[in-house]
C-alpha cells in the first residue's frame, strides 16, 4: 500500500494482504541500500497467518518518494510518523542490519504500542569503513558490489537460492543500485547510542530476540552477541549464512521470527 | 562480475547453483527424477503454495536439478533469475505470454528463426497479439513501429539465418525511450560470446538445445529475467504491476521487484502451460554448459578458418559471417568473434547447393544448430519453407543459401568433407554448362 508520510508517497509492503491496523503488526525494517523485498517471503507468511505486515521502503528507497533520511534517529522518528499515519497500535519491530538500529530508536518512542523487538544479522553499532562510505558516494555501483560480496555468505556466492531459479545477489545488486546507499552507510556509522538504547529497552522488560549469521562479515557474530547481552536475551546463530540473512536463509529466518512473535502474542 | 555473481564465467559454468555439501557429497549435480516432493507438514505445504517459503512442490513448476541450470544460467548472463523450459520455443512463448495480452503488440526484427517468425506472425495473432516486423538496425523504423499497445521489442543478437548482428545498445535505447523492454534471443551468441543484459537487454532467451548443450542430446530453453526494467514506471505491464488474482492478488513488481517477470512466469506459465524441462534433460544440458567456454573457442576459431577457406574456394559464390568486414557494433558486441554460424552459396544455385549437401559425409544435414558436430542445412526448403518469397527475402534468405553450424572437429577434416560437397556442386555446374 502507499501512504503519505511527510508529504511523500511512501510504499509499505503488506505481505500480499490488505493492511488491517487492528491486528498485531509485524514491522519489517530493511538494511542499508535495500528495500522491503528482502522480506518478501516472511512478509507473506505473517500476512496470511493472523498478523498485519508493515514493511516500508524508507524515504528515497525503491518505491518510496521523499528525501533520504540522514540519521538513524531521524529514521526512527519517521517510522513513528508512518506507523501513526497507518494507525498501527500493536507493534513488533523486526530489523535487519541498519533496520534494527532504526528499531532501537523507534522502540524508545513507541511507548506501550511496542510489543517486542527482534534483531537479525546486526549489532548495536555498525561502524562503516570511511573508504566504503566514500566509494558509495563516488561509485555507488562498486560500493554495492563490495557489500554484496561481503554481505552474502559462501553458499550464495556459489549461486545458491532459497527460491528455485533466482539469483539473490543479482536481485540485491539491482535494488541497491538505485537506493541512497551512501546516506544509509553514513547514518549507520554516525549512530553510537545503540548499546545504551538496547540496555534501556531491556530494563523495561520488552521481549527481544537476536538471530545472528555465523559467517556474517559486516556485523560480525561477536558484535551481535554483545547486542544480545545488552538486550538481556539469548542469541540464536544460523550456521553458514552471511549478513544478508533474511534473503539468504528466508526459511530459517522465518522459523525464528514466527517462533518468537507467536511466543510474545500467546 | 556478471551482476549476479563474483565468480568468473568459467567458474560459474562449473559451480554456480550447486555445492556438494548436500546430497551425499555427490560431486556431479544429482538428477532429481521425481514428480513431487514430500511436505514436512500441512503448514509447510501451505507456505510453499502461497510463496511464503521457497522450495519445490511439483516438477512442472520447479525441480532441484532444473533449478541448478536456471541459477547457473542466470549467474552467467548476469540476470536476477531464470526459468528453464521444455524448449527454446516454449521459452519464447512464455516470455511473450507473460508480457502481452489480447490487444497488445510486439515489434520484432524481421530476420529471426522461422518458428519464432511463425509464432509472432500467426500463432499469437490468433490471440489478438499483433506483430510488426522491422529492420532491427534501423532505429527510425523500430521507433516508428512502436505503438501505444506495444509491449516489447524482440530480436536475436545474431539473426537466424541471415547472421546480421543486432545493435543491442541502440535498440535498447530506442525501446527504453518509449518505456518498452528489449527481449533478446541470444541462442547464436551463447553466454560465452555476448551477454545481452550488459548491453541493455531486459530479457534474454536461449534455446539451450544448441551450443549450451552442445551434444545435441536434449532440447531445452531458458528465459533470464534481466532485472533492470522498471515495469511500474513503464505503465504498460498490468501482468506484473497489478494484482494477480490466482495468487491472492499477488503484485509481482511490488513483492519481487527485479525478479518480477521470472516469478510471474514461474507462478503462471509453468503452472498453466507446463512446458517444463525434465530433470534428465537439465542434467544433460548442465554437462554441456560445463565446457561451453572451451567448446566455443574451438567453434569460433574453426568457423573463422572455414570462412577464409570458403572465400578462397573456386566453387563458392559468396560467404557470410558477421566477422567478415565487421561493422563497429559487431566488433563491440563480439570481441571474441561473432559465433560459429556461417552461410554461403555455391556456384550453380539451388541444385548445386543440394548436390553439395548430399555429398557430405562428416557433416550432418539436419534441422539443428550448435551441436559440437558440423551441421548443414538448406533453410529455404526446411526451417524457413513456410515463409513466402517476400518474407524469405526480408529474412535474408536466398534460394542458394546453405547454413553451416561449424563444429569442433579437427579443421582439416571439415575442410576435406566440404571439398567432397564442393566437388559435387562443381559437377552440377559443369553439367549445367554442357546442357
Ligand atoms: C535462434 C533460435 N531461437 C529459438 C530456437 C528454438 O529452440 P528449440 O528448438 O529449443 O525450441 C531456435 C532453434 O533452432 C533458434 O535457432
Amino acid at each position: 500500500m502507499y501512504i503519505e508520510v511527510d508529504n511523500a508517497n511512501t510504499f509499505i509492503a503488506t505481505g500480499g494482504k490488505p493492511f488491517d491496523p487492528s491486528l498485531p503488526t509485524v514491522v519489517l525494517l530493511h538494511g542499508s541500500g535495500t528495500d522491503h523485498r528482502g522480506w518478501a517471503l516472511q512478509a507473506r507468511w505473517f500476512a496470511f497467518h493472523g498478523y498485519s505486515v508493515f514493511a516500508p521502503d524508507f524515504p528515497a528507497h525503491s518505491l518510496s518518494g521523499g528525501e533520504a533520511l540522514t540519521s538513524i534517529e531521524s529514521m526512527g522518528a519517521w517510522l513513528i510518523r508512518a506507523l501513526d499515519e497507518a494507525k498501527v497500535t500493536k507493534v513488533h519491530l523486526i530489523g535487519h542490519s541498519q533496520g534494527f538500529l532504526v528499531a532501537l530508536e523507534a522502540a524508545s518512542l513507541l511507548g506501550d504500542r511496542l510489543k517486542s523487538v527482534m534483531a537479525l544479522a546486526t549489532a548495536s553499532a555498525i561502524p562503516v569503513n570511511p573508504a566504503l562510505v566514500e566509494m558509495a558516494q563516488t561509485n555507488p555501483t562498486a560500493a554495492a558490489e563490495m557489500m554484496l560480496q561481503w554481505g552474502f555468505g559462501n553458499q550464495s556466492q556459489y549461486g545458491a537460492s532459497a527460491v528455485p531459479g533466482m539469483q539473490p545477489i543479482g536481485i540485491g545488486a539491482r535494488i541497491m543500485a538505485n537506493n541512497p546507499l551512501a546516506t544509509d552507510l553514513s547514518a549507520c556509522n554516525a549512530y553510537t547510542q545503540g548499546a545504551q538504547r538496547a540496555q534501556k529497552l531491556a530494563s523495561t522488560g520488552c521481549p527481544s530476540c537476536v538471530i545472528l549469521a555465523e559467517k556474517d562479515r559486516m556485523t560480525p557474530k561477536k558484535e551481535g552477541l554483545k547486542l544480545a547481552q545488552d538486550l538481556n536475551t539469548q542469541a540464536q546463530v544460523v550456521k553458514e549464512m552471511g549478513h544478508m540473512l533474511p534473503m539468504e536463509a528466508p526459511k530459517e529466518s522465518l522459523y525464528f521470527m514466527k517462533k518468537f512473535i507467536q511466543s510474545v502474542e500467546k | 562480475m556478471s551482476k549476479s555473481s563474483f565468480l568468473g564465467a568459467d567458474t560459474i559454468a562449473l559451480h554456480s547453483g550447486y555445492q556438494p555439501e548436500s546430497d551425499h557429497g555427490s560431486r556431479a549435480v544429482p538428477i532429481y527424477q521425481t514428480t513431487s516432493y514430500v511436505f514436512d507438514s500441512v503448514d509447510e505445504a501451505s507456505a510453499l503454495f502461497n510463496v511464503e517459503q521457497g522450495g519445490h512442490i511439483y516438477s512442472r513448476i520447479t525441480n532441484p536439478t532444473v533449478a541448478v541450470l536456471e541459477q547457473r544460467l542466470a549467474a552467467l548472463e548476469g540476470g536476477a533469475g531464470a526459468i528453464c523450459t521444455a524448449s527454446g520455443m516454449s521459452a519464447l512463448f512464455v516470455s511473450f505470454f507473460s508480457l502481452c495480452s489480447a490487444g497488445d503488440h510486439i515489434v520484432s526484427a524481421s530476420q529471426i528463426y522461422g518458428s519464432t517468425a511463425t509464432l509472432l506472425k500467426h500463432s499469437l495473432k490468433r490471440f489478438n497479439i499483433d506483430c510488426t516486423f522491422v529492420d532491427i538496425n534501423d532505429q527510425k523504423a523500430v521507433s516508428g513501429a512502436i505503438q501505444d499497445n506495444t509491449k516489447l521489442v524482440f530480436c536475436e543478437s545474431i539473426g537466424n539465418p541471415g547472421l546480421d548482428v543486432s545493435n543491442l545498445p541502440a535498440i535498447a535505447e530506442t525501446a527504453h525511450a518509449k518505456g518498452i523492454p528489449l527481449v533478446v534471443d541470444a541462442t547464436f551468441a551463447t553466454p560465452f560470446l555476448n551477454n545481452p543484459i550488459e548491453h541493455g537487454a531486459d530479457v534474454v532467451v536461449h534455446s539451450v538445445t544448441k551450443w549450451i548443450g552442445g551434444h545435441g542430446a536434449a532440447v531445452g530453453g531458458v528465459v533470464i529475467d534481466g532485472g533492470n526494467f522498471d515495469w511500474l514506471k513503464s505503465g504498460r505491464f498490468p501482468t506484473l504491476t497489478e494484482p494477480y488474482e490466482p495468487f491472492h492478488g499477488m503484485n509481482f513488481w511490488e513483492e519481487f521487484g527485479p525478479a518480477a517477470l521470472a516469478m510471474r512466469i514461474r507462478c503462471e506459465s509453468m503452472r498453466d502451460i507446463g512446458a517444463a524441462m525434465t530433470p534428465h534433460n537439465a542434467f544433460l544440458l548442465l554437462q554441456g554448459l560445463e565446457t561451453l567456454s572451451l567448446r566455443m573457442q574451438q567453434h569460433v576459431s574453426n568457423a573463422q578458418a572455414m570462412v577464409t577457406w570458403l572465400q578462397k574456394h573456386d566453387a563458392v559464390k559468396w560467404v557470410n559471417h558477421p566477422d567478415i568486414d565487421a561493422n563497429s557494433h559487431t566488433k563491440l558486441l563480439f570481441p571474441k568473434g561473432a559465433g560459429s554460424m556461417l552461410t554461403f552459396g555455391v556456384k550453380g544455385g539451388r541444385d548445386a547447393g543440394a548436390a553439395f549437401i548430399d555429398a557430405l559425409q562428416l557433416s550432418s544435414n539436419l534441422a539443428n544448430v550448435g551441436d559440437s558436430r558440423t551441421l548443414v542445412l538448406h533453410p529455404g526448403s526446411t526451417t524457413h519453407s513456410r515463409l513466402s518469397e517476400a518474407d524469405l527475402v526480408s529474412a535474408g534468405i536466398s534460394a542458394d543459401l546453405i547454413r553451416v553450424s561449424v563444429g569442433i572437429e579437427t579443421l582439416k577434416d571439415i575442410q576435406a568433407d566440404f571439398n567432397l560437397g564442393l566437388r559435387a556442386a562443381a559437377k552440377v555446374v559443369a553439367n549445367q554448362a554442357e546442357v
